[in-house]
């Protein structure tokens, strides 16, 4: 074959597909406006919605496999600049913000109105931190460390430092993590106030013994809240490093190791501007064999994180699938046949994160045998799990704009005077349009779980083609879990049966 | 999985191809099958590191030799090369990783007419349902 100029050929295959995407109309936009997450009828059917959002996805991977310029790749992820340090006095202000939110909502929690609808500690929880906040993590930036009420408060109490090996810490955190979210789907718990306020109370006890067992280290490591956002917050664009605040491209941080927990010998500086002067992280320049135990364990530690963030998929999948209509057909009939209600939901819950898990662990082996690579399994296992957050916040974001925002006045209006709010409540009713904001968000999500893995590979895989083949099993399965997804998130809205 | 490749069968290898020789200064070599992520050194911009490796058993992989990263073929070991350790380069290790890269290229093109092309079929095969079902 004779050889033809790079330049030619990029300005060919450029030209094409702006042609092509001028032709024809995206229809994954154009259909949105006609669905509600409410349930209405649509004008499109829902199979049309989940192929849509399928084929979405598996175009992204095609458009990104055109991008396989090393340098360009390397250049988009490093992007950013620095936006100097957090000031101490609004750290300060966050923490007091924080204690003071715990302490409302305990005290409305039980001595206020029980409609869980007209009572703050009910909305504060639901609509404005787990909701709000959380989108807030990943949109913006991940505030928790200093928000945290509990760790303000174990910051009074004397710090143990009891080691926890990673694996323990994982195993705490992912235990942590299915029962949270088991109490939630619970709606005898999640709605009465005064239970509500007891789980808190019990939440609060275990995490400030931990705090008080294990040191620092339990927020940071092992406590199931403080990673989730710890977690989601690596797809915000402000970023903290060692330095300060740092602005990137939302998921820029998600190609690269924590910036908060550095490999050991690099400095506690951002992984992508390094400090000048170098030097090993321990204080006394350590021996081969400590340096050797601290590499390993940090590795554990991102083995760990690798099975956090599918366990985090999972129950945000969990979180949608129990109130759709397909779900309470099939527990009718399980509960019908004989099995307990509850044993159900929790079999399912366990049972599912299994299957997300195997599922992961046999993308990342087939993604070496595409690849025809010597890399190794666990390696790529770590590498890729951070592109599996913006799924998950895509669909957090889908399953919960909506509530959200109509139950915001509500929120703001009974903060005001939480003891005796007024009888009726404002809520903000959404345009018919609004369903298709949710859809987008999964569909934005994937697409940038796609170009996150997309440059994780050009940077554990050799030359060009290479890395784009070892993307064939995680687009399959994202294409796959889109379509379901979508499917899940266009279904009307039911209350999940026996709970 | 990965084939076996007998040693003598190697198409890309350069007549002074010194996958045989081990210099004795490489401060940043592999153990022998990999070792962990953070042994192997590189190019100081890879956040990750160069990546852990495993070689399946009764394989004779190409290494690098430079710092003796295994490689399923030549071709692959060569555009390595060019990737991590183009600073280090002797004029041949350059002249072949610009072939391979040449070559690589070309394939690439290739390969990038097949993903329009799947792009094209795609989207039109998405547009023509919707008309389809929305008329």
């Amino acid at each position: 074959m004779t050889r033809s100029r790079p330049a030619r050929r990029w300005v060919v295959t450029a030209v094409v597909a702006a042609a092509v995407l001028a032709l024809l109309t995206r229809p994954g936009a154009a259909h949105g406006g006609t669905l509600r997450l409410s349930g209405s009828s649509p004008q499109v059917p829902f199979w049309l919605v989940s192929l849509t959002g399928g084929g979405v996805i598996g175009v992204s991977f095609l458009f990104a496999a055109l991008v396989t310029d090393h340098d360009l790749i390397r250049d988009v992820a490093a992007t950013g600049r620095r936006l100097g340090a957090i000031p101490a006095s609004l750290t300060g202000l966050a923490r007091a913000a924080g204690v003071a939110g715990f302490v409302v909502v305990v005290a409305v929690g039980l001595v206020g109105p029980s409609t869980p609808t007209a009572n703050l500690a009910v909305l504060a929880i639901w609509v404005g931190w787990w909701a709000g906040f959380t989108a807030l993590t990943y949109l913006a930036g991940n505030a928790w460390p200093a928000i945290n009420p509990w760790r303000t408060l174990a910051a009074l109490l004397p710090a143990g430092d009891r080691r926890v090996s990673p694996r323990a810490a994982t195993a705490i955190s992912v235990g942590g993590l299915l029962a949270l979210v088991y109490l939630e789907v619970l709606s005898p718990l999640s709605e009465d106030p005064v239970l509500l306020v007891a789980a808190v109370l019990a939440y609060s006890l275990a995490t400030l013994v931990g705090a008080v067992v294990v040191g620092d280290g339990w927020f940071e490591r092992v406590d199931p809240i403080s990673r989730v956002f710890r977690l989601y917050g690596r797809i915000a664009p402000i970023q903290r490093t060692g330095d300060g605040l740092r602005l990137s491209l939302p998921g820029a941080e998600l190609t690269r190791p924590p910036a908060t927990d550095p490999r050991p010998g690099e400095r506690a500086g951002s992984a992508v501007d390094p400090e000048p002067a170098g030097g090993s992280s321990r204080a006394d320049g350590g021996t081969a064999a400590a340096r050797s135990q601290d590499r390993g364990a940090w590795w554990a530690r991102r083995e760990g994180d690798a099975t956090f963030v599918v366990a985090l998929l999972w129950v945000t999948t969990f979180d949608g699938l129990v109130s759709t209509a397909a779900w309470e057909t099939f527990a009718r009939a399980a509960v019908g046949v004989g099995v307990p209600a509850h044993a159900l939901y929790v079999a399912v819950l366990l049972v599912g994160f299994g299957v997300f898990l195997v599922g992961y662990r046999l993308a990342c082996r087939l993604s070496r045998r595409t690849g025809n690579s010597y890399v190794s399994v666990p390696e790529i296992r770590v590498r890729f799990a951070p592109s599996l957050l913006p799924i998950a916040a895509g669909y957090h974001l889908a399953h919960y704009l909506d509530y959200l925002l109509s139950l915001l006045p509500s929120l703001a209006v009974v903060a005001t005077d939480p003891l005796s709010p007024p009888a009726s409540l404002p809520v903000l009713t959404l345009p018919g349009w609004f369903g298709g904001v949710g859809l987008l968000a999964i569909v934005a999500g994937h697409v940038l779980a796609v170009a996150v893995a997309h440059a994780v590979a050009f940077e554990t895989f050799t030359g060009r083609l290479q890395p784009i083949r070892s993307q064939y099993p995680f687009i399959l399965v994202m294409v796959l879990y889109t379509t379901v997804s979508l499917w899940l998130v266009s279904q009307p809205t039911v209350e999940p049966p026996f709970v | 999985m990965t084939r076996t490749r007998a040693t003598h069968d190697r198409p890309d290898a350069r007549p002074d191809d010194r996958s045989a020789v081990r210099p004795d200064d490489r401060p940043d070599a592999l153990p022998d099958g990999g070792g962990t992520p953070l042994d192997a050194g590189g190019p100081g911009d890879r956040p990750w590191g160069a990546p852990s490796t495993a070689v399946p058993p009764e394989t004779d992989p190409s290494r690098c030799p430079y710092c003796d990263r295994p490689f399923p073929s030549d071709r692959r070991r060569t555009l390595h090369l060019g990737d991590a350790h183009a600073a280090a380069l002797t004029d041949e290790e350059a002249e072949a990783v610009a072939a391979v890269r040449d070559g690589e290229a070309d394939d690439l093109f290739v390969y990038h007419l097949k993903v329009v092309a799947a792009i094209v079929l795609l989207l039109m095969g998405l547009a023509y349902v919707y008309a389809f079902v929305l008329s």
